[in-house]
């Protein structure tokens, strides 16, 4: 003891604080690379939920201009303007009726109606049994086209339905306005040619308060407790058992803005885009749920951890094994070895001598000579030359 | 001259000839020519179920289930305008249906990854007045499936069941599917496979490349299964650390006084040769036990190599210090005291965290 310290120990606090050193280095090395990595992957991630909101978005977007295209083309018909002008509804179902079942059965036009101003139904090629009823209260969109004669496109909750429609004012071959017709694109095999095209899976929540108030026409089975979740029911889904664990009724109880998050379901990690869905008015009418299995991206990440862990444990290990081995190896053990034999000098003790001593470091050499001499004179060994 | 009589072989042959002839002829009717009157091509709905997994040969590459496949169109052939439109369909079960099948047009669903044949089939037939048909089939049989054990025995497997349009092109005929079919496609409530876990079905179209640059479509229907991991890590994984642990032995039972290697060498070198022969045999289990994780790069793979090479390390560390001195020889006895007392820690950390990694990289 010095003055009532405990003296240092080289061999041991030398040792530790080059160790502590290396591991502090070394793991914020580790630490930086990693927040490095996952940032990286986060960008990944967040252009993977652009691109699934770009897709849906630009799939809508060309469901609407083939809605309208379909209606523009029905409009242009001569024998359509002269049936719609004379309020020929039978007419205009035998013109347009195996037309719409074939466009039905082959390429998901789900609804297909004629209105007369402001916005009365005037003939669903999709139910022809209802007619003239006002629609004025929640097509907007109709009632906008009516008003302005000008062609319109949006999501809307119709009598038979959710769909994308594209509405285009009639007129005859005189320019005279004579009311409007609209097309209605099924989200189903959108949605499922989206599956096939991009390996994404989608459901749509509509509304439970429209769909009552509007959709007199759909199948009540899909107002059905196993469709509810939240205020919002599941009207169509790619894979509805896969949403049912991917989307939950806090998930959907707040969607002004595209939410994105990650979340776990049937053991892989997937990611899930939830976009609002509004009409041609601004309302919110629903949520598109997009999702896609992220858990590519997420292994890569925990995997690159575990990794970066393992090399960095490797590393520190490595690096504190050549400290020991320098400070202990060539400089404490050989010090101690000579710090013994001097010990001895004080006692009566045979000296004997140092083995490998001619390979100590140079600067030792001194204490090793040193030493042989006291050893030559108590007649222990030769003087060294 | 007398008349010859054909003998009994030729006319065998030619029974044989007629009976094919016929068959033809009757497949021929039976098929008929595919509905061409809502255009081209005609869409097939199909969804599958999985009733039972009756077995999973991952060796093999393999499962055996009962499926049911569910196959939906409309002939307008078949619509029956005296009847009211919401008359019941006229359903049709096992024999029946089959009889029935043979007057009207099918379409030449095929399940494509099936092996051999059937070893149940049953049919069920609905034929609604407005033309639609559903053909409801449950099957029994072995089918491919592709198997994946990069993640063993952290891994997740998708068993396929692909029914495909044979013979006729995407442009005559095409395979879908909708929300029904999708609701349909399910495995059942109480499927259940020894060892893993039943996920979901999902439902993926794809084409298959036909004659003359031509394409026939496909669905397939995938079942996943997650694996449960636990039988397997204490049949494999437990020997496969514990045999990590003999090389580790070798190193850490040696020990040096004032620079001198106290245990001989050729004692640690025999416990490293039989840590080999312990290596190899388990080796030689595991690959008979589980062929398919003799191939390719998977976390059982990375463990033996691992174990190979902490052998490969503990000869050579006892060779090189224990029977040559070499550190020794190099620089001084203290410097190998020091790094041998670093390889008796460093290397068990080492090898174990490897070994604890590997794990975690399929885990994860």
């Amino acid at each position: 003891m010095v003055g009532g310290l405990e003296t240092m120990k080289f061999r041991r606090d030398a040792t530790v604080s080059l160790a502590i050193a290396i591991i502090i280095v070394v793991a914020g090395a580790a630490v930086l690379s990693s927040r490095l990595f996952s940032g990286m992957t986060d960008d990944v991630e967040k252009n993977q939920f652009k691109l699934m909101q770009a897709i849906v978005e630009t799939a809508f977007t060309d469901a609407e201009n083939k809605a309208l295209a379909r209606a523009d083309l029905i409009v242009d018909l001569p024998n359509v303007q002269r049936l719609f002008a004379s309020r020929d509804r039978a007419g205009l179902l035998a013109e347009l009726g195996g037309a719409y079942a074939n466009q039905k059965a082959r390429y998901g036009i789900d609804q297909a109606q004629f209105h007369v101003p402001p916005a009365t139904s005037f003939l669903r090629l999709h139910d022809p049994a209802i007619f003239g009823d006002d629609l004025t209260v929640f097509r907007p969109m109709v009632v906008a086209v009516n008003r302005l004669r000008e062609p319109a496109k949006g999501i809307t909750i119709a009598r038979n339905g959710p769909a994308i429609f594209g509405v285009t004012p009639v007129f005859d071959a005189g320019g005279k306005h004579l009311g409007s017709f609209e097309v209605g694109i099924d989200f189903g095999p959108l949605l499922a040619s989206l599956k096939t095209a991009y390996a994404l899976d989608l459901a749509l929540f509509i509304d439970e308060q429209g769909l009552q108030d509007f959709a007199n026409g759909i199948d009540p089975a899909v107002l059905s407790e196993e469709n509810r979740v939240g205020r919002y029911i599941c009207f169509k889904s790619t894979n509805a058992a896969l949403t049912g664990d991917l989307v939950a009724p806090s998930d959907l109880a707040v969607v002004n803005e595209p939410v994105n998050y990650v979340r776990e379901a049937q053991g892989l990690v997937r990611g899930v885009t939830l976009l609002p869905l509004n009409n041609s008015a601004g309302t919110p009418v629903g949520v598109i749920a997009v999702t896609s299995d992220f858990s590519g991206s997420r292994a890569a990440v925990n995997r690159s951890h575990v990794w970066q862990t393992l090399i960095t444990l490797l590393s520190i290990t490595i690096l504190i094994g050549i400290v020991i081995v320098v400070i202990r190896g060539f400089l404490i053990r050989p010090l101690q070895v000579l710090g013994n034999r001097f010990e001895r000098l004080n006692s009566d003790e045979a000296l004997e001598p140092i083995e490998g001593a001619e390979r100590f470091p140079q600067e030792l050499q001194v204490f090793v000579r040193l030493y042989e001499k006291v050893r030559a004179r108590r007649g222990g060994g030769s003087l060294p030359s | 001259m007398m008349a010859r009589f054909p003998s009994l072989g030729a006319l065998t042959r030619l029974l044989i000839v007629f009976a094919a002839f016929c068959a033809i002829h009757d497949a021929k009717a039976a098929s008929g020519d595919f509905p061409r009157d809502k255009g081209l091509p005609v869409l097939v709905n199909v969804g599958v179920a999985f009733i039972e997994i009756l077995g999973f040969d991952e060796n093999a590459g393999t499962f055996e289930a009962t499926v049911d496949l569910r196959v939906g169109w409309t002939d307008s052939r078949l619509a029956r305008a005296d009847v009211p439109a919401n008359t019941p369909p006229e359903t049709l079960r096992d024999v029946a249906a089959e009889t029935r099948m043979k007057s009207i047009w099918l379409p030449p669903v095929v399940l494509s990854n099936q092996i051999g044949e059937a070893s149940a089939s049953a049919y069920g037939l609905r034929i609604f007045s407005d033309g639609r048909v559903e053909l409801l089939r449950r099957v029994t049989a072995r089918f491919t499936t592709d198997v994946d054990v990069g993640r063993f025995p952290f891994d997740h497997q998708k068993l396929n069941v692909a029914p495909a349009l044979r013979g006729l092109t995407v442009a005559q005929a095409a395979l879908r599917f909708d929300q029904s079919d999708i609701d349909f496609s399910r495995p059942a409530r109480d499927a259940q496979l020894t060892g893993w876990s039943v996920g979901l079905v999902d439902l993926q179209s794809s084409t298959i490349p036909g004659w003359y640059n031509s394409s026939e479509d496909r669905v397939i229907a995938t079942l996943s299964l997650e694996r449960q991991p636990g039988l397997v890590v204490a049949s494999i994984f437990i020997p496969l650390f514990a045999s990590l642990l003999i090389p580790l032995l070798a190193i850490w039972l040696n020990f040096m006084k004032d620079g001198v290697f106290q245990v001989e060498t050729h004692e640690m070198v025999n416990i490293i040769i039989g840590g080999l022969f312990t290596v190899i045999a388990l080796n030689f289990t595991v690959y008979s036990t589980y062929v398919v994780l003799s191939v390719g790069d998977n976390t059982v793979n990375r463990l033996f190599a691992l174990n190979y090479v902490t052998l490969a390390m503990a000869l050579t560390v006892n060779i090189l210090f224990a029977r040559f001195n070499l550190i020794a020889r190099i620089f001084q006895p203290y410097v190998q005291e020091q790094v041998y007392y670093l390889i008796m820690w460093a290397v068990p950390v080492a090898a174990l965290s490897i070994a604890i990694s590997l794990m975690l990289t399929a885990y994860v």
